[in-house]
């Protein structure tokens, strides 16, 4: 039996980026997936091609580069496209990535909002930078770190400085800001300020006036890029351009190969044991797996500080988004445009988000568990004929029924609510296939549905995520990392966290 | 017309413009408050709204004043007496009650009653937050550096925050980096299980603010409640003997003492600039005033947008204070009342009407009345904080009778519609049926009710938006942000011109801070 | 109104001294005597019943109630026998003392844990994916120890079956008057002594047995001071008083390590598997605790001398003394008294001490600071081994 020196738990693509750069430091890598197929939630459940959790995504340009991921077919720069806001009355706003054909479109909402658009992308392209480098630093366990730790710490501040004073501090107060409040100072269009805000709830079980949804905006922007969805459709892709990469560094993956147990012996990791019965050791294991399944469920509470697992436990995951794929008889993308003739022929994503009030009363329902009766809704045409939905809010725990109740109920609410934008819609439907919250949690062992693995939030945000303490993908069991995105620098599909947790495996 | 020369003019007499003038006069400067209304109190006023019965209109618990300002300016000495209110009790919609009273092993019973484990997360959750208390103090006491100025008084002062941060324990710095992030409802969630519990909790975390107990941040603002224990000097929620009003009266006194001239019925016009500094200010009647330092203790938009032309200051500035957050959540109801309410949870008169009674039956309630206020309408059900002050000091009505004061949240400022007398009477009327609900003699008890709505409070107290703490305590409204980024220092863009109350570091609440705080950097600045 | 025991019926009727006092939300007898002799001498030479109900008790059971005990407590729970007694204390994560009581094993797999804070919470936090149910009674259960040379006596007066087998921290069932109790052998005095746990339904019928079948032997109700007094002669600590728990504690400095408590024996760092604190406690182990808390005894003779130079006989306390008095070695502060207290039965003058490393050596002298007619004033003491009082009959 071959001896390991790193297993990685679950074939996620922050598993794969893990195991790819660590293979690269000529460790000998095991990873262990659980489904037949790797990739995680880039990965569809096979019953629709080419739909997955993630409806889009792509990985940051310098893993693409590292990894030499050009190979097998990803591009460190994916195409850009515009975003629609869907709106009453086949009225549309595209918010194109060229800032002046954007600024075109919301003209007709706001001469001010219009002027405003390129200083706004430009900040959030600041914002952005400055997340973006924050992901890059593995936050050591404050306050007391030690200087190896401290400098990249330095750097970031220094970074942040340099940006200059005013973008600075708009920075910092973006970060705490509601989303309302954000667009508000920008925009006085409601439907430009709904547009934008609605990254700032895409994933989140938050509305559009809780505090907090600022830095959620910052942090869709940066994972996409911008407003639309990178990639539509294809994210499948980039798992097999991982796995491909990962395999020809001499990465061993194992697929059906079900991690039951983490192994502790005195709080320090042994290996893993299969649902086999196999036992494999290793004097290291990651975990693509979010924190909670991985310390609660594989680890177990037993072996683990009781204080900690109290912390494990109070981890926020709070799913409330379903995915959907509608298969239709007609091309979609005429649909859309007989339905919004507004609409960019180049838009790729569309969104249900009409006005702030709308979003933060799709929210409300939410709190109280049960499934918004105007949803917000984003819309991704991966293919001529089909449309993929990501449907919020949609509770993991729902008040007063069960998601085996509530999936037909899933479906009748995001058809008439897409038939409200899209009237020709009804006619042309063909088959819907669908991925509520428990889904999610059962197909793809995300707990409670969240596809961050924790919910992004201020309080599980930088040295915060997932717990104060593991922040640097440790953890209180020596030798076990957490590499998923559930750890600073995760969310989203950016295999920023799975290089980090690399980073500092090699370094340790 | 007439001028006057004084080396300081403060605008506004509440309570902390007074503290302001105090420790400037203190200092040896000749100072003046100038006063719009009649009587000196901002919002901590006193009033004989019937005859008889007498009410704090605006505020009523005086928690936070500061015991260094207490001592410092000898208070007691001009009347200043703190009487405790000893308990908190919250009726349970089952018929049922919470109730925390002044003594530790009592409280333990009764939450045991509720929940065992409750009852044990409350008193290690008291420590934690009263840890927090202590870690956050420090903070509360500092001018706020501004981190991205390269000065070498903003370093100096970056780096003692540094310094400190340092200094917690990796605990400490955890939780308080929690406390300030989380939403009420997930930080008592993580303790509790007691529905009226976490209910009675989370309120203290949304008093004064725009938000409801599930929105990131409110967690910050319980805290606050915890500051007062820590001093010793008194527990955390008292009542000041004559009501808030008591507490500006004593202060007003203790500043007369210290040689400040005190006119009210003075409203400011316009604050007076000369070759690019505040010289002085105009009042509408056409008196001047001039003085080396003018301080506004209004609220920034008041003391920015109001009293001065906007061209004297940087527009980015000037959009800054416009984008100022001072949404008006909250109103009151005062009440005059024939005998005291009979709660059918707890029956009969008791120690429940010494304390604070509380409207909170759950988090989930007190979201509910949130999602009314933020589409423009006033709570159905709405949180209700009720005192009877008549009950702990007996001057305050008439023998046998008694008055009673109800904070209430959710009240928003832009009702939709705006507000009309029959809008008042709507929101009067939630309250009351909400109150008869738990305590069937109220509605015939009542013999005369005062509504105060956040326009009122605008109209009355002069506060924009009627925001009780001048401007909402928001994680970005707070520290080196309040009330805009680099000027956090009590210092504006317009030399000889600060601002010295709630809308500056450390906001609402921690009552008197600013203003001492301010008068401290005036004395460094004073040539 | 504060919680009373299933005994006030009876305690409140004897109690001439009104001296109430209050232990975990209950008001139980401080003395029942204005003075606290004949209790305290009932402990040492007959036979002293004292209510301690208010004590808080926990029913562990299950398939994993032992591996939860082992999780929490410092000591191998696996080898606790059926009918058998641990005293242990209990850590938090930075191996810092929780709090301390006793683990009794009732059957196969439920355990009884006694506390002096309310745990049900850190048991519940340790208990997660755990087989095992965890029940509070407190309140159900009365307890009540009979303390003295003459309580083996007294049980087998009223006990259905003698108690003469019962060996030092084990436990049996027995039934008193047809009311089933469980009997152990411990206490809190250092003396033979039994503690009787029963159905709170049942107290008052036990109480009255207790008493009667005492009658003879000298049995006195006792309050909890003059328990005080035994407690410091026989070298236990009292929580929040010798130790503050981790939890209480505000800084650092005020946690306790057990090795610092003396508690080295209590502490299993070989046992299999997670246990709270282990991690601190190897380390501790391995470099020695830095403080450590030992039984100081004053040179009697010096101390006469210092009263006389004023004047005065030695002004000796009653009741234990719980105002920290500093100790001293060649004029450094290196420690401090939390306890101190004038034995009856030594004619000493006796103390618990937190001393810093190397002082606490046996044997070692220091100083103990004394007020004498207002003035502070340092007096000889030597730390010496403890129990201070250890009669033969304790554990025979």
């Amino acid at each position: 039996m071959p001896n390991y020196d790193i297993i990685i738990v679950g074939a996620g693509h922050n598993g794969l980026t893990a195991a790819a750069t660590l293979a690269k430091a000529g460790k000998r890598v095991l990873v262990l997936e659980k489904r037949p197929v790797v990739g995680g939630a880039c990965v569809g459940d096979g019953n629709a091609p080419g739909f997955a959790p993630f409806l889009g995504g792509m990985l940051r340009p310098d893993i693409i580069r590292t990894l030499g991921l050009e190979r097998y077919g990803l591009q460190p720069a994916p195409a850009k496209a515009a975003f629609t806001s869907l709106l009453p009355g086949s009225d549309t706003l595209t918010l194109d990535p060229d800032a002046t054909q954007a600024a075109e479109s919301i003209r007709r909402f706001s001469e001010k909002d219009a002027a405003r658009w390129p200083d706004f992308v430009a900040f959030m392209g600041k914002a952005a930078a400055f997340l973006d480098a924050s992901y890059r630093t593995i936050i050591p366990p404050l306050p007391k770190f030690d200087l190896t730790e401290g400098i990249p710490l330095a750097q970031l501040g220094l970074k942040l400085r340099g940006m200059g004073r005013r973008d600075m501090l708009n920075i910092i107060r973006a970060l705490p800001m509601t989303a309302q409040e954000l667009t508000e100072e920008w925009f006085e269009s409601d439907v430009v300020r709904a547009a934008v805000a609605s990254l700032g709830i895409h994933g989140v079980t938050l509305g559009v006036m809780s505090a907090g949804t600022g830095f959620n905006l910052i942090h869709n922007w940066l994972n996409r890029g911008g407003m639309a969805q990178p990639n539509p459709g294809h994210t499948g892709e980039i798992a097999s351009a991982l796995a491909q990469a990962a395999k020809a560094l001499g990465v061993e993956i194992r697929t059906s190969a079900e991690v039951t147990r983490i192994r502790v012996e005195r709080e320090t990791v042994r290996g893993v044991t299969l649902a086999s019965g196999e036992e494999i050791s290793a004097p290291v294991v990651l975990s693509n797996a979010d924190p909670k399944r991985t310390l609660l469920g594989l680890v177990g509470a037993p072996e683990l500080p009781p204080t900690f697992v109290w912390q494990s436990r109070n981890i926020k995951m709070r799913g409330s988004v379903a995915k959907l794929r509608i298969t239709l008889a007609t091309p979609a993308a005429n649909l859309i445009r007989l339905s919004a003739p507004q609409s960019a022929p180049a838009s790729a994503t569309f969104v249900i988000a009409p006005s702030l009030r709308y979003l933060e009363k799709a929210y409300d329902t939410a709190k109280y568990g049960q499934v918004s009766e105007n949803p917000y809704l984003e819309i991704t045409v991966p293919t001529a004929n089909t449309l993929d939905v990501h449907f919020q809010f949609a509770p993991y725990s729902l008040k007063q029924s069960t998601w085996d109740l509530e999936r037909e109920t899933l479906h009748q609410l995001t058809l008439d609510t897409l038939s409200e934008y899209i009237p020709t819609l009804h006619a042309s439907r063909i088959t819907i296939h669908s991925l509520t919250p428990l889904d999610l949690e059962q197909t793809y062992g995300l707990t409670e549905g969240d596809l961050n693995h924790g919910q992004i939030m201020l309080d599980q945000f930088f040295f915060m995520r997932p717990i104060p303490g593991c922040a640097d993908h440790t953890t209180p069991i020596d030798g076990l990392y957490l590499c998923g995105s559930g750890v600073h620098a995760g969310g989203g599909v950016s295999g920023a966290s799975g290089r980090n947790a690399a980073r500092k495996v090699l370094k340790g | 017309m007439t001028l006057h020369t004084y080396d300081a003019i403060i605008i506004g007499g509440g309570h902390n413009g007074l503290i302001n003038a105090a420790y400037l006069a203190r200092a040896g400067k000749k100072v003046i408050v100038l006063e719009r209304r009649p009587i000196v109190g901002g919002a901590a006023v006193t009033e004989e709204i019937f005859p008889g019965f007498h009410f704090t209109e605006f505020s009523y618990v005086v928690s936070l004043l500061r015991p260094e300002i207490i001592r410092e300016l000898e208070l007691p000495r001009h009347g200043l007496k703190i009487l405790p209110l000893p308990s908190t009790f919250t009726p349970m919609e089952n018929g049922d009650y919470l109730a925390a009273w002044d003594d530790h092993d009592l409280t333990r019973r009764e939450l045991y009653r509720h929940s065992p484990k409750d009852a044990e997360a409350y008193d290690e959750y008291a420590r934690v937050m009263v840890r927090m208390a202590m870690a956050v103090k420090p903070l509360i006491s500092l001018v706020p550096p501004d981190p991205s100025s390269l000065s070498i008084r903003d370093l100096m002062g970056l780096l003692k925050v540094g310094e400190y941060a340092a200094s917690l324990s990796q605990k400490d710095l955890y939780q308080l980096a929690k406390l300030v992030t989380q939403s009420s409802a997930d930080l008592l969630d993580e303790w509790f299980e007691t529905d009226a519990l976490k209910g009675t909790k989370s309120a203290s975390g949304i008093i004064g603010t725009f938000l409801g107990p599930r929105s990131p941040g409110t967690a910050y603002v319980l805290l606050h409640h915890y500051m007062g224990e820590i001093d010793g000097a008194f527990r955390a929620w008292g009542f000041a003997k004559n009501g808030s009003g008591g507490v500006t009266a004593s202060i007003a006194s203790a500043a007369r003492a210290l040689g400040v001239k005190i006119r009210t019925q003075s409203p400011v016009k316009q604050v007076t600039v000369k070759n690019g500094r505040a010289v002085g200010v105009a009042l509408e009647n056409g008196d001047e005033f001039h003085a080396k330092v003018v301080v506004s203790a209004a609220d920034p938009k008041r003391t920015f947008l109001q009293f001065v032309e906007p061209k004297y200051f940087p527009d980015e500035f000037v959009t800054q204070i416009r984008n100022f957050r001072t949404r008006g959540s909250s109103g009151k109801l005062n009440i005059a009342l024939s005998e005291l309410p009979n709660f059918t949870a707890l029956p009969g008169d008791g120690p429940l009407h010494r304390g604070a009674i509380s409207i909170s039956p759950s988090i989930d309630y007190i979201e509910r009345a949130y999602d009314d206020a933020k589409y423009g309408q006033v709570s159905r059900r709405p949180y209700i904080d009720m005192i009877i002050p008549s009950m702990i000091d007996p001057d305050m009505a008439p023998p046998g009778q008694h008055v009673m004061s109800c904070f209430v949240q959710y009240v928003p400022y832009d009702v939709e519609g705006g507000w009309t007398d029959e809008k008042k009477d709507q929101f009067a009327e939630h309250v009351i049926a909400t109150i008869e609900q738990y305590a069937p003699n109220f509605r015939r008890a009542i013999i005369g009710k005062q509504v105060i709505t956040p326009v009122d409070i605008e109209r009355i107290a002069g506060i924009t938006g009627g925001n009780i703490f001048h401007g909402e305590l928001l994680l970005h409204q707070l520290f080196f942000l309040r009330p805009a980024p680099q000027w956090a220092d009590f210092r504006t863009p317009l030399p000889g011109y600060y601002l010295a109350a709630s809308g500056a570091h450390p906001g609402g609440g921690v009552m008197g801070a600013a203003g001492k705080l301010a008068a401290m950097e005036i004395l460094k600045d004073w040539k | 109104m504060l919680r009373t025991t299933p005994f006030h019926e009876r305690t409140s009727t004897l109690c001439l001294a009104q001296n109430w006092r209050r232990w975990a939300g209950c008001i139980v007898a401080g003395s029942y005597d204005l003075t606290l002799d004949r209790e305290y001498w009932a402990i040492r030479n007959a036979a002293a019943l004292i209510d301690v109900s208010p004590l808080m008790k926990y029913i562990i059971t299950g398939r994993d109630a032992a591996r939860l005990l082992n999780r929490i407590t410092t000591r191998n729970i696996d080898k606790l026998a059926v009918g058998q007694v641990y005293y242990t204390g209990w850590c938090d994560e930075d191996g810092k003392m929780l709090d301390d009581g006793t683990v009794s094993r009732l059957d196969e797999t439920t355990y009884r844990l006694t506390s002096a804070d309310p745990s049900l919470r850190w048991l519940s936090m340790n208990a997660v994916s755990l087989e095992v149910d965890i029940t509070e009674v407190t309140h159900s259960v009365a307890a009540l120890s009979l303390q003295g040379p003459r309580s083996r006596v007294v049980l087998n007066g009223c006990c259905e079956s003698p108690v003469d087998g019962l060996k030092y921290f084990r436990l049996m069932k027995n039934s008193i008057y047809g009311i089933p109790v469980t009997i152990s052998r411990t206490g809190y005095t250092g003396d033979l002594g039994y503690e009787i746990w029963m159905d709170a339904g049942s107290a008052l019928t036990v109480w009255d047995a207790l008493m009667d079948a005492g009658h003879d032997h000298g049995i006195a109700p006792t309050g909890i001071l003059p328990m005080d007094i035994a407690r410091v002669e026989a070298g236990l600590f009292m929580i929040e008083v010798d130790y503050t728990a981790a939890t209480h504690a505000i800084i650092e400095a005020q946690k306790s390590s057990p090795f610092e408590l003396g508690l080295d024996w209590t502490v299993n760092l070989d046992k299999p598997g997670y246990f709270v604190g282990r991690r601190a406690l190897e380390r501790e182990a391995r470099e020695g605790p830095a403080w450590k808390m030992v039984g100081l005894e004053v040179d009697w003779n010096p101390m006469e001398r210092l009263f006389r130079q004023v004047g005065l006989p030695p002004q000796l306390p009653a009741a234990p003394l719980r105002a920290s008095q500093p100790v001293f070695s060649g004029g450094v502060q290196v420690g401090y008294a939390s306890t101190s207290a004038w034995s009856p039965v030594l004619k000493k003058f006796i103390a618990l001490a937190h001393i810093q490393r190397p002082y606490y050596e046996l044997g070692t002298d220091l100083r103990l600071e004394v007020t004498v007619e207002h003035h502070r004033q340092h007096t000889a003491a030597k730390v010496v081994k403890t129990p201070f009082y250890e009669p033969e009959w304790k554990k025979k």
